[in-house]
């Protein structure tokens, strides 16, 4: 067992993000090899290398060593500091990519987080800064982190050049709310961000309009916002993306998104959009699968009582991290069948016992 | 006189007095509240009275505290009895221990645990004068008694004590005065009553319980007064403490050596130890994987913890029914460092202590020769070989009697491979027993070391576990769970056919089954106690496996497989079968984890977070059927019918779903009978539950809208307990074993801790009168950081503090000494640092150290020595703020002199050495003594060090030009655990000393620097030359500015010139003239003094004829008040005789 040295090893490049995030709040050193050690390219891609910056920066006394062939790193977590910090992402992967692991740390840093960061804002492999603002922030609101809690998209920027910029806010608790969400109640609205940035206008309402030939059969209240950025701020390449979310009556959200692909119509990507949503919907569960991680990590910090929450499978992601989760808290999950007795119903209900994580980087007085 | 006996008091029969008496009894039996006594006599008192009653409403609400201490099974109550030597306490102790449990006990070592009631046990602790333990007996205690000796009044330790208390929540604490019957005259024992009860109130709050104990009979206090007390303890209430209620922990109450034998002889006994702690885990859950730490001895890994049966448990209906008649007198009691009660039961033996027999360090049983013997050659610190050469030769000599008796003893001791408890020196081993230990030092590095002893003497049963590759120890706490969880399984069994993975999990889990049977057959072997542990896991087997029958056949063990398999995500999601030769690999070693993964391209992606849809996924959704199937997932769609989309969702509508409810929907009962009737029932079952839910509403609304409202107190209050009841629920039909792993041990089970790596000093040392405290730590309190923290000087302690002098803080669970440095905020630009603390004030201090949350309090100490003169207390403070890195500046001051002034310009030297340093600090801000501000312009190249600087005026050569400048100063990176339960003499545990106490005790000069000597400053007087103005300029000037000097008159003056020479008669005149002078002067100083005599007599006259004026005025006013007076009363009278007569009409 690796708790014994307060270290905890890996191997490969998979799943860094998370677990960075997890030694910086568990406070366990983590040492990863074999970062494709046996690709033609071996080590850290520039990315990887960005975002260890940008943890450090959000950090105060973080120590990172990189072997001299870039396929093992040992982080040694300081303590998460935050405060207003500006960070140039690579045009290799999205904003999304950076901002994900940030938005996990930030309730826990020392000052209220005021991140500028600078690159793509949209694209196919990360959650949309759409997403973000959107979605993800609204399931911190579950556990307690509301107030400030704000995603600002300054300019947008499409893939290859990029050019975009957010601005994210957050504030700091003392210690996230037990989470008990078993009721997904069903979808009340709908809403969705079509954008389109230095290509014709027009295109987002196209997207509207086939997005809405299939979800108008469902329920009145769909409301899909054309969203217009222009000159400066549009970013320096052209793209296209449509987001959706449904909400329930309970307020779980489930989301999509589909962005420009050279040589398609954009009703095409709008019913790709709408689609996914569908299948999402069909999921169901109280929380979409792209942000399994996040409640469940917020989960495990909570208070210590009883949190549960009803998901859908878990994603290959997921189970990793719940993994991964044990390893440096000591924490499983009990995963059981949400409905026992409907042997159809894939949901499955996620409970843990919180481990009374307490933000001890918030300064008193 | 004296020897007669006095009249006894009879009581009077009859008379006034025995009426009396009668009526007050009367009185007495007239109970409940009597409202007119207490009603109000006016409105204004009425409002009054109200107010005070809203305001003590108010006083009585606190925060609400979440409590985790379970209702059901709480820990025993933790009572210190706490106070100087020679105070009673060990009296008390057995007083109380008597009450409970009818039994009297010899000697008294480590804490004692009782049964006091139907719900509540308590451990008793006596708390050593050592400042060490009674810090951390402060820290676990739940109840303090605290002693004073009422003959001799409060002690400094006492003080101390109250002031540790109150900075780490202060628990309940109940005062004893005793040694009252010292004092003879009953005045003089009432006043130091009242003296002593208003400090003690002054100290901790008014009304503070104190309890006063008369005389000892007997060797214990008398019976009543103990009744007393032990009923106040009885119903004390306690209210959560903020630390205790996020930190586990327990007080050890038996410690076992587990390190093996052959190791310990081979290290001359100094190895790390491999120790057992147990005890009542309280506080919050006790997890596995956190680190512990023990006061007084460090940070310590748990490598297992296991749940062993409750040796003093709460007594239930079963007990109480199978308790026999003969045991109705004898009350439990667990004490097992003091030798009582002679069963102990561990995770795998039992020890049976007969007293009488023969066991070491028991100086009490005579001991014959032959024990004597083996007992030296036990001490024998030779060889084995010599040993047993020598245990021949001995042996001979002696009786075989005592040796045969011994046998089987000493093969107990062998068999488990730890000391025996009374014993702890270290023991060496005889033959058979070294050669069983060699074997575990074979597989150590297995961790094997601990079961495999045992196994040497048992029967086949166990070697079941020895045929399997067995793994770590820690291992086999997983593998306990995973037994746990196949015990679902075996249920699963009786119905299904999945052959294969019922394989797998048996091949999991053969590895402990065989343990925890022998563990119950052991139980069941040793006596009836533990009976109830097999029909409590058998009655969870039942319940698991109707559980279990109710899943789906189909149905992933998601649990299983993420925790325990080496899959990699992307085969549990395909539901890939699981490889048998992976089973028992290690599936808690990362390490491994991706070995024969096989690498692709695509991996890739895993990192990006988005789920991007499979087209074919999304290609059904082209399909006009597939798209209505989704439509009761939407609030437009059709009402759920029983299970119609598979989804079954409870009713939607009911947003804001009740808890409650949702309970009762899952605690539902499994299906059993058939579906559809189930279906029935069940929406009958809403409906009713709905219409239950409406009347409730509308009745609330009608009768009284008020009603439903509850304050913001209540509503967090029934959050709480309603979120207790939730995790009471949501583990219940888990297996104790998974339920450890997932929630941790809960507080009140009673466990057995392995720590690895311990000090051998803490066994070789070991002094049950020191208590041992295994305190958890949250993951942040593992690591280091700079601490900063508000801190105050203690008004009783004499000295002030200072910056960089080491310092003894109790903070959290630890104590250490570190090195603070004191500071304070300067106007919120700078944290500056402090040479000394403040006197009255609290200040900041920053220190290395092992980082606690905020807002945890502690208590600073300069030293923890018993012979420390004064309060030791020497300050206390609160946790602010933890961070990796500190801004702590001190002021400095370059000074350097001007050599060459110009106008506004001068070149100044002596402030810099070089022009590197110069160039740092260009354009910074410098001023003269005289204050005249100027600017670092740029160095000169010529002396080095030299720079050009430019001011608002013209300095003078004289003046001295100073830079202010901060400097930041860093905390030394020092941390000293005070490792007092090392030490063979736990109070003088020592840490880092001052350099001059250093000096002082060996006897050091302090080296003198020559320069720093204070030497005469001598000051000569400044000469300034006279001011000159050039003709020139004089010329120049005009008039009125032009300096008017005149020289001094050179020649004498025409008087000083002449010399008078007098004629005869001009000499009688002037003569003559003198005397008539002389004369008239003193005509005229008699004339004066006559009149100033005739004056006061005239004063005199007028004085008296004015007060006879006075006496005269004053007489008149007399007389002019009595008359108004009269006048007055006059009227009022009348006045009143006209209302007198009003009211009569």
């Amino acid at each position: 067992m690796a708790h014994a040295a307060g270290l905890v090893q890996f191997s490969g490049h998979q799943h860094l993000r998370l677990r960075l995030v997890l030694s910086l709040l568990s406070g366990k050193a983590v040492r990863i090899d074999k970062i494709r050690s046996e690709d033609k390219n071996p080590g850290l891609r520039d990315f990887e290398i960005s975002l260890l910056r940008l943890l450090e920066k959000v950090t105060n006394g973080t120590i990172i060593e990189i072997s001299v062939t870039g396929t093992a790193i040992l982080v040694k977590p300081g303590i998460i500091s935050g405060g207003p910090l500006t960070h140039d992402c690579p045009l290799s992967k999205s904003i999304g990519y950076f901002l994900e692991p940030v938005v996990m740390l930030a309730p826990f840093a020392k000052k209220p987080f005021q991140l500028t960061l600078r690159g793509i804002t949209t694209d196919e492999h990360d959650l949309s800064v759409d997403l973000f603002r959107t979605v993800t922030l609204p399931h911190l609101q579950l556990f307690g982190i509301s107030d400030g809690l704000e995603l600002r998209i300054k300019k947008r920027g499409a893939a290859p050049a990029g050019g975009g910029e957010v601005q994210f806010l957050c504030p700091i608790v003392k210690q996230v709310k037990t989470l008990n969400f078993v009721e997904p109640g069903k979808i009340k609205r709908i809403r969705g961000i079509a954008h389109a940035v230095r290509v014709n206008p027009q295109f987002s309402n196209r997207m509207i309009e086939a997005s809405r030939s299939i979800l108008n059969r469902y329920i009145p209240d769909i409301y899909l916002y054309s969203d217009v950025y222009k000159g400066e701020e549009s970013g320096k390449s052209p793209g296209y993306a449509l987001t959706l979310l449904a909400e329930s009556t309970t307020s779980a959200l489930h989301c999509s998104e589909a962005i420009s692909q050279p040589g398609v119509a954009p009703e095409d990507i709008a019913l790709q959009a709408t689609r996914a949503l569908l299948a999402e919907i069909d999921k169901g569960g109280c929380v979409d699968r792209q942000h399994q991680t996040l409640v469940l990590l917020m989960m495990v910090l909570g208070s210590e009582d009883v949190g549960r929450c009803r998901m859908s499978e878990p994603t290959p992601r997921t189970i990793q991290f719940l993994r991964d989760v044990r390893s440096f808290f000591g924490t499983s999950f009990k995963i059981v069948a949400a409905d026992p007795v409907d042997k159809e119903c894939s949901h499955l209900l996620y409970s843990c016992y919180g481990i009374g994580y307490i933000n001890s980087n918030r300064t008193l007085a | 006189m004296d020897d007669r006996p006095h009249k006894a008091h009879r009581p009077s029969q009859s008379g006034g007095k025995a009426e009396k008496k009668d009526k007050g009894k009367g009185k007495e039996k007239q109970h409940g509240f009597n409202e007119k006594a207490f009603a109000p006599k006016s409105g204004r008192r009425a409002d009054k009275q109200g107010r005070r009653n809203v305001e003590r409403d108010q006083t009585r609400l606190h925060v609400p505290l979440v409590n985790r201490t379970p209702d059901s099974e709480p820990p025993p109550v933790i009572i210190a009895i706490v106070g100087p030597p020679g105070v009673g306490k060990t009296t008390l102790l057995k007083s109380l221990v008597r009450r409970y449990t009818k039994q009297t006990l010899n000697e008294v070592k480590g804490p004692v645990t009782v049964v006091s009631g139907k719900k509540r046990r308590l451990t008793f602790i006596e708390c050593n004068n050592d400042l060490n333990s009674m810090i951390d007996i402060g820290k676990i205690a739940d109840l303090v008694l605290l002693m004073v000796d009422g003959s001799f009044g409060f002690e400094m330790e006492t003080f101390e004590f109250l002031n540790v208390l109150q900075s780490h929540g202060f628990p309940k604490v109940i005062g004893i005065l005793t040694h009252l019957d010292l004092i003879k005259k009953a005045a003089t024992l009432k006043d130091t009553k009242k003296a002593l009860k208003k400090r003690f109130w002054t100290e901790i709050y008014q009304g503070a319980k104190l309890f006063y104990l008369s005389g000892v009979l007997n060797g214990r206090y008398p019976d009543t007064e103990i009744l007393n007390l032990s009923r106040f303890v009885s119903v004390m209430k306690f209210r959560p403490l903020v630390f205790r209620n996020a930190h586990p922990y327990l007080l050890a109450d038996r410690i076992e050596d587990l390190t093996p034998r052959e190791e310990v002889r081979l290290s001359k006994g100094k190895c790390d130890r491999t120790v057992t702690v147990y005890g009542y885990v309280r506080g919050t859950n006790l997890r596995q994987g956190t680190k512990v730490h023990i006061p007084g001895v460090g940070d310590l890994d748990m490598k297992s913890v296991t749940i062993l049966g409750d040796p003093c448990p709460l007594p239930d209906a079963d007990s109480e029914k199978r308790r026999k008649l003969s045991e109705k007198k004898k009350l439990l009691i667990h004490a097992p460092m003091s030798d009582i009660g002679g069963v102990m039961y561990d995770k795998d033996a039992v020890w049976i202590n007969v007293p009488g027999s023969f066991t070491r360090g028991n100086a009490d049983v005579p001991q014959g020769e032959g024990e004597q013997m083996v007992m030296d050659l036990q001490d024998a610190g030779a060889t084995l070989e010599d040993g047993v050469a020598q245990s021949h030769i001995r042996l001979f000599g002696s009786s075989s009697k005592h040796l045969t008796v011994e046998a089987p003893v000493d093969d107990e001791e062998s068999d488990g491979d730890e000391e025996d408890e009374s014993g702890d020196e270290e023991e060496d081993e005889s033959g058979i027993e070294s050669g069983d230990a060699s074997e575990d030092d074979d597989d150590d590095d297995d961790d094997e070391a601990a079961p495999n002893p045992h196994s040497t003497g048992r029967s086949s049963r166990r070697d079941v576990t020895r045929t399997l590759p067995t793994a770590s120890t820690s291992k086999i706490q997983r593998a306990d769970i995973e037994y746990a969880e196949s015990d679902s399984d075996l249920g699963d069994e009786d119905e299904e056919e999945d052959m294969g993975r019922r394989f797998r999990m048996e091949d999991g889990d053969p590895l402990d089954i065989p343990s925890d049977d022998d563990m119950m057959d052991e139980d069941e072997d040793e006596d009836g106690e533990e009976d109830e542990t097999a029909p409590r896991w058998k009655a969870n087997l039942a319940a698991k496996a109707q559980a279990a029958s109710s899943n789906s056949r189909r149905r992933k063990d998601w649990m299983k497989l993420i925790y325990s398999t080496e899959l990699t995500p992307e085969e549990v999601l395909s539901g890939k079968e699981e490889n048998p030769i992976n089973v028992d690999g290690d599936d808690d070693d990362e390490l491994f984890r991706f070995k024969n993964v096989p690498r692709k391209e695509e991996d890739d992606e895993v990192d990006s977070s988005k789920d991007t849809w499979k087209e074919e996924d999304l290609k059904k959704w082209e399909d006009d059927d597939m798209l209505d199937s989704i439509r009761g997932l939407f609030i437009t769609g059709p009402a759920a019918e029983d299970g119609g989309e598979g989804e079954g969702y409870e009713d939607a509508e009911d947003a804001g779903g009740d808890f409650e409810d949702l309970e009762a929907g899952d605690d539902a009962p499994p299906p059993t009978t058939s579906e559809p009737l189930k279906a029935e029932s069940s929406r009958a079952a809403a409906l009713a539950s709905k219409k239950e839910e409406l009347k409730r509403k509308f009745d609330e609304q009608y009768d009284d809208p008020e009603a439903s409202k509850v304050d913001f107190y209540t509503e967090k209050k029934d959050e709480i307990s309603r979120q207790l009841q939730l995790n009471i629920d949501e583990f219940k039909d888990v297996p104790a074993e998974a339920r450890a792993l997932v929630e941790g041990f809960r507080p009140g089970t009673y466990v057995r801790i392995e720590l690895v790596d311990v000090p051998c000093e803490m066994i070789e040392h070991f002094d049950p009168a020191y208590p041992i405290i295994v305190g958890g730590l949250l993951p942040a309190e593992e690591r280091f950081g700079y601490v900063q923290v508000r801190i105050k000087r203690h008004r009783w302690y004499v000295k002030t503090l200072k910056t960089n002098d080491p310092l003894i803080f109790s903070l959290g669970w630890r104590r250490f000494q570190s090195v603070p440095i004191y500071s304070l905020d300067d106007h919120s630009i700078r944290m500056r640092m402090l040479k000394y603390t403040p006197e009255h004030m609290h200040c900041y201090a920053t220190f290395y150290g092992p980082v606690s949350l905020p807002n945890t309090g502690f208590c600073a100490f300069n030293s923890l020595a018993a012979d420390t003169p004064g309060f030791r207390v020497s300050a206390t403070g609160v946790v602010l703020d933890i961070d990796r890195s500190v801004k702590i500046v001190k002021k400095i001051k370059l000074t350097g002199v001007p050599y060459k002034i110009f106008k506004n310009t001068a070149f100044v030297r002596d402030m810099f050495s070089t022009a590197l340093e110069v160039a740092k600090f260009e354009g910074a801000n410098i001023r003269t003594v005289s204050g005249i501000r100027g600017q670092v312009k740029k160095g000169l190249s010529k002396p080095d060090g030299a720079f050009r600087a430019t001011f608002e005026d013209k300095v003078l050569k004289s003046d001295i030009i100073f830079l202010r400048a901060w400097y930041s100063i860093q905390p030394r990176k020092f941390y000293n655990p005070v490792t007092s339960l090392l030490l063979s003499d736990k109070s003088q545990w020592t840490g880092m000393r001052l350099t001059g106490q250093v000096r002082r005790e060996e006897g050091i000069k302090t080296p003198l620097n020559v320069n720093s000597t204070y030497k005469r400053i001598e000051r000569p007087e400044r000469r300034f030359n006279p001011l000159i103005i050039p003709k020139k300029l004089q010329a120049a000037l005009p008039y009125a500015s032009k300096p008017r000097v005149m020289k001094p008159q050179r020649q004498q003056t025409y008087l000083q010139k002449r010399a008078v020479v007098m004629e005869p008669e001009e000499r009688k005149a002037v003569a003559l003239l003198q005397q008539i002078r002389a004369l008239r002067k003193d005509q005229v100083a008699r004339r004066k003094e006559k009149k100033s005599e005739k004056n006061a007599e005239h004063r005199k006259k007028v004085e008296k004829a004015e007060e006879r004026k006075n006496e005269k005025v004053k007489e008149r006013k007399k007389e002019v008040m009595r008359a108004t007076g009269r006048k007055s009363k006059r009227e009022a009278e009348a006045e009143e005789g006209r209302g007198s007569k009003r009211r009569k009409t």
